[in-house]
């Protein structure tokens, strides 16, 4: 994304500053029809559990769905070709992921009030153990999440405005945007301002879609090309190809279902048919999203051969310009795209910021450090921690340390290390609670060992080896345990159970 | 509290689980890419029409199989 856009300059600054005001309206607007929104914590966090079947398909849309997805997916299809298919596939696998705890989490939550991920697992095991640690392996992800989004979000600002003002300014402007319509509305404006992301973002796919297939052919003189010059990427992949691709199926089948700010989605539904409807319409959405932008990449392997992997991260960059210069038309079309792409980062900073919130204020704060404070005080401490956090990510985004950047980088591999609590603990009743608070602490400390160093044993993800130590130690200490086990109660032993 | 829920269907899984080991074309000649429709190789065919039966598979699920009982329902209702 540094590749400079032949768009970038102060157009591309008048787009940000209406994608940005058209965020900020959404956000005041929905402050002035619910000015409750800040009264409680499930008004707050939750949306008053009222979102209706079209803005909670927008917000998961918006949540799963990055700037990302068409900055880092585009290139990947470049590098790998039709094995990035693998994209679809694993899209529609997180809407499984959700099947395996979303019906009964759902229930549970309005039966119980629950408003953060950490309130089941506190309700479920009754273990400050298991409660602190899962909270912190959550915070920890969206942490690494948000950051990550900060860093593209810079990346994509620096394109646009084309060194006319400083990059860092119009990313402080986006933050300052996103921090307002947070504050003023909560998971509502973050809700709705998602819908107006999502749809931009789907559009922007579209648009370089079409502009590509115009001006670089369509996918059959890309798959000519390939066929000539490039076959391992037309071909049946290879076994390490096949591995890679079932091991990413199942990391994100389970990782990005496990999302806390994806869990908090369930709990904000307004009923059961309203997410029932969502959920149905997101296990469509990879062939409009990801599927479209796999045949951009794959038609960038015509239009841009040969290109090393440091190269072909600036695939979109590199189309969007040769797009751009044909007619006036496609150039502000483009400058839509990027400004498309950043409000998307933009939408899944806030969704990730929300919960990380949500979570040092009700899990941490109300929980452990003031558990006599008011739900008004607690969103405030939410508030509060939220802005620190943004800024000091910033600081890191802006000024990356040289050493130990792979602390930065863990992400999937630890927040789906708490996915055997949540799972197994909603359909077992014997699961031995000092069992899930090991198999936790030690499939987080084997998948971090293993980025650290960069081991990678039969090709498969470093998250799915700790996820693996972490159920074995779950399920194998259960068995031996089971005759130790307490129920926590009566209410826990209703709960769960098949 | 569930009539039906997805988690309990067994047939349910069995199918994801098909779909999901047929979703990888590890069956098929590694390098072959013959013929090719539409500018698509035919195995990547095979893996579009999966991952369609995937999401049908869910919608069906999601319809049929997902089922809370109306005395939960009442009792939530009542609490709220």
């Amino acid at each position: 994304m540094s590749e400079e856009l032949a768009f970038g300059g102060w157009s591309g600054i008048l787009i940000m500053a209406i994608y940005g005001l058209i965020m900020l309206t959404i956000g005041f607007v929905t402050y002035l029809r619910n000015k409750n929104a800040r009264d409680t914590n499930k008004n707050y966090y939750l949306g008053g559990r009222g979102l209706g079947v079209m803005v909670l398909f927008f917000t998961f849309y918006a949540t799963q769905y990055s700037g990302n997805t068409i900055i880092g997916y585009a290139p990947q299809g470049y590098r790998i070709g039709f094995e990035w298919l693998q994209s679809i596939t694993f899209m529609i696998l997180v809407i499984v992921g959700y099947l395996l705890f979303a019906p009964r989490l759902f229930n549970l939550s309005r039966k119980h009030n629950f408003i953060t991920p950490a309130d089941w697992l506190d309700y479920r095991f009754k273990s400050k153990g298991i409660t602190i640690l899962g909270s912190f392996l959550m915070l920890y992800g969206l942490g690494n999440y948000i950051l990550e989004q900060l860093i593209a979000v810079g990346q994509g600002v620096s394109g646009l405005t084309g060194n006319a003002v400083p990059y860092e300014l119009v990313v402080v402007f986006f933050i300052f945007i996103m921090l307002t319509y947070s504050w003023l509305g909560g998971m509502k404006s973050v809700a709705y301002t998602d819908t107006m992301q999502g749809i931009a973002l789907l559009f922007g796919v579209f648009v370089l879609l079409i502009g590509s297939v115009l001006y670089f052919g369509g996918l059959p003189s890309s798959t000519d090309y390939m066929i000539a010059f490039d076959s391992d990427k037309i071909g049946v992949p290879s076994t390490d190809g096949l591995i890679g691709w079932f091991s990413m199926l199942t990391l994100v089948c389970i990782g990005a279902a496990i999302y806390p700010h994806a869990i908090q989605r369930v709990f904000s539904a307004k009923n059961e048919q309203t997410l029932k409807n969502s959920l149905i319409g997101m296990s469509w959405m990879p062939f409009v999203t990801t599927g479209v932008v796999l045949l951009i990449g794959i038609i960038g392997i015509n239009a841009f051969p040969g290109l090393d992997t440091m190269e072909s991260e600036q695939l979109v960059g590199m189309m969007a310009n040769v797009v751009a210069s044909e007619n006036a038309l496609f150039y502000w079309a483009m400058i839509l795209l990027f400004g498309g792409i950043i409000a998307a980062i933009i939408s899944t900073a806030d969704s990730a910021l929300l919960t990380f919130s949500s979570i040092t204020s009700r899990d941490i704060y109300g929980r452990y450090i003031n558990k006599d404070a008011e739900e008004k005080k607690q969103i405030k401490v939410g508030k509060i921690t939220g802005v620190v956090a943004v800024f000091l990510l910033l600081l890191i985004a802006w000024n990356p340390p040289g050493t130990l950047f792979e602390i930065f980088v863990l992400k999937f591999e630890v927040l789906i290390q708490v996915a055997p609590a949540f799972i197994l603990g909603l359909y077992w009743k014997g699961l031995h609670t000092p069992s899930v608070f090991t198999g936790m602490l030690l499939g987080t400390i084997t998948a971090a060992t293993m980025v650290f160093t960069d081991f990678v044993p039969l090709g498969i993800a470093a998250g799915l080896w700790g996820l693996l130590i972490n159920t074995l130690i779950c399920v194998f200490g259960s068995i031996i345990f089971k005759k130790s086990v307490k129920y926590e109660g009566e209410e826990t032993k209703e709960a769960v159970g098949f | 509290m569930f009539k039906k829920e997805p988690i309990k269907n067994g047939k349910l899984w069995i199918i994801f689980g098909i779909l999901f080991v047929l979703s990888v074309p590890w069956y098929l000649p590694t390098g072959s890419y013959d013929p090719i429709i539409l500018g698509i190789p035919y195995w990547a065919w095979i893996i579009l029409l999966v991952s369609i039966a995937f999401s049908a598979t869910i919608t069906y699920a999601i319809k049929n199989l997902w089922v809370t009982d109306e005395d939960f329902e009442e009792e939530v209702e009542n609490n709220e």
